[in-house]
């Protein structure tokens, strides 16, 4: 029974700074995704799906899926515990109630870190969908000064584009040498035609229209962010549960010792009792 | 010491990044210029000067595409650069006068203002 107390009052002084702790950034791996040149030509959705791959190989993926086995096993124990309570008898039960709240105790904690993962997540996604916004920004006002040479190249693109075969006629009856150059254009130019005909016609080419208008990107990128800060608002959410859990607990705990100390006092008035002549009479009575 | 070492690198390097897309379209201006002189030289027979044109516009249009083509020239585009896809008719020629379906000398002389009827208005100026 001492023993008991001591763990209870152990247990007791320790609740409230496990509350505390939830609000403390617990000492979780980090997740560093590599920000490499193909990432800002991706449109958002490939975006999206190379970080997550990325962070399924990282540690704090693993350390996810550590944490919600954890958990797990945590809430299994304290169901079987809890399940053995209605049967069992005074001293049981305070053994079995000590020993949830201390798997509620290590839920909580668990519960704690896996919600620490998940933001740390969310903000390193958040943090990269940022950069990328960023950078579509300063290449659309540096792209507004060269807009005036980009519309006089593409229109002498597009003029050449329109007269390659005029040359070609024209030229076809050229006495001098034609160069190596001219040669190779003409088949490199059909191979270019071809594969650019290809692609348009690609059923992913319809797909990635992101990819080529910067404006919806950056509206892609901007509802991505979108959504990451409300999970990160859900989260935060959970975590207020968790710390309501923490104090229910620690009630918990409080009240377990509470019941401890009465049984004492009961056992201590009890033996008192004895102590008191009209409360042995009957011994002395009985022949 | 170690800034001016350091500034003399980034100079030498932009001077050799501008060059690379620079040399292309001098290469198009000096090849442009001696079709011109070709167009203006009297020493040199009618025959002679249509063989040499021909090889000439044929060097011109392969200047002329590979600059057309050449998306490098879009990064940080010198002024020369700009200014050369301002005038298309003047800068490729060869494309303008196939566009156009006039010999390269008239595409020319019609771009700077040397046509027919304002020669013949010079003329009547000068009575």
């Amino acid at each position: 029974m001492k023993n008991i107390k001591f763990k209870i009052t152990i247990l007791f002084i320790l609740a409230p700074f496990y509350s505390f702790s939830c609000l403390a950034n617990s000492s979780v791996e980090e997740w560093k995704p590599q920000i490499v040149e193909k990432m800002y030509v991706l449109p958002p959705q490939h975006l999206n799906k190379v970080l997550n791959n990325d962070f399924n190989k990282s540690i704090l993926a693993l350390n996810l899926q550590n944490k919600d086995e954890l958990i797990k096993n945590k809430i299994d124990k304290i169901t079987e515990l809890s399940s053995l309570l209605p049967g069992a008898s005074v001293e049981e039960t305070l053994e079995i109630k000590h020993q949830i709240i201390i798997n509620k105790r290590d839920y909580i904690k668990d519960m704690n870190d896996l919600l620490e993962i998940k933001k740390q997540k969310l903000a390193t996604k958040k943090m990269i969908f940022n950069k990328i916004q960023k950078r579509i920004n300063q290449k659309s006002f540096s792209n507004k000064a060269n807009n005036l040479f980009l519309e006089n190249k593409n229109n002498a693109m597009e003029r050449a584009k329109k007269i390659d075969f005029k040359i070609l006629e024209s030229t076809s009856h050229n006495t001098s040498k034609k160069s190596k150059y001219f040669e190779q254009y003409q088949v490199n130019k059909d191979a270019i035609n071809s594969l650019k005909l290809a692609i348009e016609k690609h059923p992913m080419s319809k797909q990635n229209v992101l990819s080529k208008d910067p404006k919806n990107k950056v509206e892609a990128i901007r509802s991505f962010i979108h959504n990451i800060e409300t999970e990160i608002a859900v989260l935060e959410m959970k975590e207020q549960i968790i710390n309501y859990m923490a104090k229910i607990v620690a009630l918990d705990a409080m009240q377990l010792a509470e019941s401890v100390s009465e049984i004492n006092v009961n056992s201590i008035t009890n033996n008192s009792n004895n102590n008191d002549p009209t409360n042995v009479i009957s011994i002395f009575t009985k022949s | 010491m170690k800034k001016f070492i350091l500034n003399s690198i980034v100079v030498l390097i932009t001077a050799l990044s501008s060059s690379a897309y620079a040399n292309s379209i001098d290469a198009l201006e000096r090849e442009r210029a001696h079709t011109v002189n070709l167009i203006l030289d009297k020493t040199i027979s009618i025959a002679e000067r249509k063989s040499r044109l021909e090889k000439s516009k044929m060097k011109l249009l392969d200047l002329e595409r590979m600059i057309i083509n050449n998306k490098n020239i879009n990064k940080n585009p010198s002024y020369q650069t700009i200014k050369a896809f301002e005038n298309f008719e003047l800068t490729f020629l060869v494309h303008s006068s196939v566009e156009k379906g006039k010999p390269l000398a008239i595409t020319w002389f019609e771009k700077i203002g040397l046509t027919t009827d304002n020669l013949i208005n010079t003329k009547v100026t000068r009575k």
